[in-house]
């Protein structure tokens, strides 16, 4: 007999549709699995095989098997198919009707003892399926209910799927989601002591999108100000938020007990990240890479220079385009990344290098150290602040700073004033608009003709300038970027100064 | 000791001094070693020593040889000296017209024939003999100098050179280039003297291959080793004592705890020589070196130029121009230049200082600037005095 059961399978964070073709015939007791599967796909024989033996009221066809994931062309993998392989032995055998499996779908992988278990990727597998009823491993009713067009069916095994589709019980209802404590509340700005400058980069960066580089000795709270980021950003739109999940769901990363994800992401990847875990890609399974975790939120990268070069540069096409296609032999996917880059770096290899005179470094070590960022991803950074431990006065005598609250309200009003511009944020102003949306004072052109002269502006440069000098106007209310505010923008841009506090610079 | 013999495999028709040139530029041929070669063996006679690896002597003769094996060592050069052409090595420092004095020969500066450790073979470019009949002053200090080493230091070059005193100094990044610089600055000043730890067409650190052009046209470049050879460490603190003995006057303008500038403050001090050092701020690093040397009375402490031509028995130059006139700064400003104080501060700490935000803050910064109060270095401000 023949079956055909509708299923899907993922790839990047797309999901594809399925159809799993059964035959049982005459022959030698066999079960081949042909159309494109991977390894894990291909152990499904096994792990169909002992749960159909472990499930009472179905028995294992001693006959020669043959399962078609159709379309052939299309590379399978995970073990997202083993629900749908079981359904279609079972009906293949006459063990289910086929009316009895019209118009759902099946997917889940199945345990040797029969049990259901959750596949990553659940919110695009059920987008991709047409069929209006979706059979799904219980805990992932809410993940599959996101897409909001199928009736989901949340079993927790196989015979339960058996019963329900014979009509020997009924299905279970969804479990409730299990109650999940509410995280520690995210670290606030209030108790960061002194860095006036850090904390006013921290509001740009959010309000405006512009990516941030931090350059300071250990100990100064680059880490501890760059997790503060996500408490200052807006919770992320419907669009983006799905988005979010499904890059989320892909991952098989745990999601947010509403299904979606809301909270701007923060990832840090370690320095030793290669470039596919932070791009993303894969052999078999295109899987997201952290920049598209981090959509949505914050990418921070500490420790930059530390970074293998290639995977820095890999950064610059998604930078610009906000998604990256990864491209290989059998397929290419793209996947969302649009995030904001927040990096942290030591101004020498020693560490102390903040001011001038303080570093025991030699020129060349320092030399080496600042040749690990090619020029093309600095350049990519809005802001890049120098940052000093505190001094000991603001550390324990000083006044607590505003909190994240009150920031992350600023930040909102000045993303509510660069939408009427039609950008999500200043940072992706075109150039075009620039001179419209950021007139320039006579003092602020002086000013900025005299970085330009001396080398430490560039053109692309000088249009970044402008874009901060918006944000912070319209931090302040949306009023005309006046000279203080260029000033600022440039005291927020520091040129990379290792070099030329060693040379006989005059 | 092995007997004179003739060289072998040498160039024929080149002078002594061509031996000495090819014996320097062996690997791992300190100038100690090379004194003790050349005051044993006439240079041809050392060369073919070395050539057939019979030079292990040179070695063993070292008090703390204790992981140098002297065979070892007297291969390694018999093999190099083997792949030597005197001649042409000979020919290329000649083409390059660089002119070699070897100890106890004819051109070799008095100074540094009277000092014990003078160099067996110098290497020079420009005007010698000039360059040395001047006082000369040393001034040295950190690579990594604060605005207000940097200053002080070409000031000192400056004033120096005008009043005729030939500046000495190790042409590295830092106070030795400041000085430099500012030994150039005067129209018919003295000659400046660099001496440097490569060969001479080796620019270390490369970004001052114009300060070197421009002192070995207006004073000297001198060195210890042959054109070719590279800048590795031990050639530094070799450098330092030429330049110790070289000056009559050594001035440390700005200098780290522990620093280079320890070995030439100590070959000057066994050699005799005035000591100065210029004070910096007590929390500045870069001053650590310096202050420690006055507070332990290893140096003078130099107030202005004048300390130093004093110490020279040199008449004081003329008195100092007044500074040229700048805005009065406003209010407001007036504050936010007392808090940047006297040492560099980030605009995070000069906003923290006043408890102002940093917008404001940042536009009288860049206004002082302007009028020429401040001096912006990167994300740091320095007070122009």
């Amino acid at each position: 007999m023949l079956a055909s059961i509708p299923s899907a399978t993922l790839l990047g964070v797309e999901g594809n549709p399925v159809r799993v073709e059964v035959h049982v015939g005459k022959g030698l007791p066999a079960f081949t699995v042909v159309g494109l599967p991977d390894v894990s796909c291909r152990e499904a024989r096994d792990r169909v095989r002992a749960a159909l033996d472990h499930t009472d009221g179905v028995e294992w066809p001693n006959r020669k098997i043959i399962v078609n994931l159709a379309p052939s062309d299309l590379k399978k993998a995970g073990s997202g198919l083993d629900l749908a392989i079981a359904v279609g032995v079972l009906v293949a055998t006459g063990q289910l009707q086929p009316e009895q499996v019209e118009g759902a779908a099946f997917l889940g992988e199945l345990g040797l003892d029969g049990t259901l278990r959750r596949v990553p990727g659940m919110v695009s597998l059920v987008d991709a399926v047409a069929e209006p009823t979706v059979v799904v491993p219980a805990g992932c009713a809410s993940e599959a209910g996101l897409v909001g067009r199928h009736r989901v069916r949340a079993v927790s095994s196989l015979r339960q799927v058996v019963q329900a589709l014979r009509g020997e019980a009924p299905w279970p209802d969804a479990p409730p989601a299990a109650p999940v404590p509410p995280g520690p509340p995210p670290p606030d700005l209030a108790e960061v002591r002194g860095h006036a400058v850090g904390r006013l980069a921290l509001e740009v960066a959010a309000a405006g999108g512009h990516h941030l580089l931090m350059v300071g000795p250990p100990g100064a709270g680059k880490t501890m100000l760059a997790s503060r980021l996500p408490g200052l950003l807006p919770p992320l739109d419907r669009t983006m938020a799905l988005e979010a999940t499904r890059v989320h769901s892909a991952a098989g990363l745990p999601l947010p007990p509403s299904g979606l994800v809301r909270r701007p992401p923060f990832r840090a990847p370690h320095h030793g990240a290669s470039a596919v875990s932070l791009i993303g890609g894969g052999t078999y399974w295109m899987r997201p890479g952290e920049i598209s975790i981090a959509h949505g939120g914050v990418l921070f990268l500490d420790e930059l220079g530390e970074f293998a070069p290639h995977v820095l540069d890999a950064l610059r096409q998604p930078l610009e385009d906000g998604v990256v296609r990864v491209a290989r032999a059998r397929a290419s996917v793209t996947f969302p990344a649009r995030f904001l880059l927040v990096a942290a770096m030591n101004p020498c290899p020693c560490g102390d290098g903040g001011g001038p005179g303080a570093c025991r470094c030699s020129d060349a070590a320092r030399a080496r150290y600042e040749r690990r960022l090619s020029g093309p991803i600095l350049d990519r950074f809005d802001l890049r602040i120098e940052l000093d431990r505190p001094e000991p006065a603001d550390l324990l005598g000083g006044p607590a700073g505003e909190p994240s609250d009150v920031v992350a309200a600023r930040v909102a009003a000045a993303r509510e004033i660069a939408l009427t511009r039609g950008v999500r944020a200043n940072a992706e102003l075109p150039a075009s608009l620039l001179d419209e949306v950021v007139p320039l004072g006579p003092g602020a052109v002086l000013l900025l003709e005299d970085r330009i002269r001396r080398g430490e502006l560039s053109p692309r440069g000088l249009a970044r300038v402008r874009r901060v000098a918006r944000t912070l106007a319209d931090l302040q209310g949306g009023g005309p970027v006046t000279d203080e505010h260029v000033c600022t923008a440039l005291a927020l841009r520091v040129e990379r100064t290792g070099l030329a506090l060693a040379g006989v610079a005059s | 000791m092995s007997g004179v013999t003739p060289g072998e495999g040498a160039g024929a028709g080149v002078p002594a001094e061509a031996y000495g040139v090819a014996l320097s530029g062996l690997p791992g041929m300190g100038p100690i070693r090379l004194r003790r070669l050349l005051d044993a063996l006439p240079p041809s006679a050392a060369w073919a020593e070395v050539v057939e690896g019979r030079a292990a002597w040179v070695v063993e003769l070292e008090p703390e040889r204790s992981t140098t094996d002297p065979a070892a060592v007297a291969r390694r050069w018999s093999q190099e000296a083997r792949l030597t052409d005197v001649g042409s090595l000979w020919a290329a420092h000649v083409d390059a017209g660089v002119r070699i004095a070897m100890r106890g020969g004819a051109g070799y500066p008095t100074v540094l024939a009277e000092d014990a450790e003078g160099p067996a073979v110098l290497f020079s470019l420009g005007d010698l003999d000039r360059a040395v009949e001047l006082p000369a002053v040393g001034i040295i200090g950190s690579r990594r100098c604060t605005y207000y080493g940097r200053e002080v230091a070409r000031e000192l070059g400056r004033e120096l050179a005008a009043a005729g005193v030939a500046v000495v100094s190790g042409l590295a990044a830092g106070i030795d280039g400041a000085a430099h610089v500012g030994a150039l600055e005067p129209e018919g000043g003295a000659p400046p003297v660099g001496v440097v730890g490569s060969g001479l067409d080796v620019v270390y650190p490369r970004r001052h291959a114009e300060l070197w052009r421009r002192v070995a046209q207006r004073g000297v470049l001198l060195a210890e080793a042959p054109l070719g050879a590279r800048p590795e460490a031990w050639r530094f603190p070799a450098r330092n004592r030429i330049i110790a003995t070289l000056a009559r006057v050594l001035v440390v303008v700005e200098a780290h705890a522990q620093s280079g500038s320890t070995h030439t403050v100590n070959a000057a001090d066994t050699r005799g020589r005035t000591i100065l050092a210029v004070p910096g701020p007590v929390r500045s690093a870069a001053s650590a070196g310096t202050n420690a040397l006055i507070a332990e009375g290893a140096a003078g402490l130099l107030r202005d130029v004048r300390d130093v031509l004093a110490a020279l028995g040199l008449q004081p130059a003329p008195p100092k121009r007044g500074s040229t006139a700048r805005p009065r700064p406003s209010r407001d400003e007036r504050a936010v230049l007392d808090a940047v104080g006297w040492q560099p501060a980030s605009i995070d700490q000069v906003a923290l200082r006043l408890g102002a935000p940093v917008g404001p803050v940042s536009l009288h910064l860049e206004s002082l600037a302007r009028d020429g109060w401040l001096r912006r270095e990167g994300a740091w401000w320095e007070r122009v005095p």
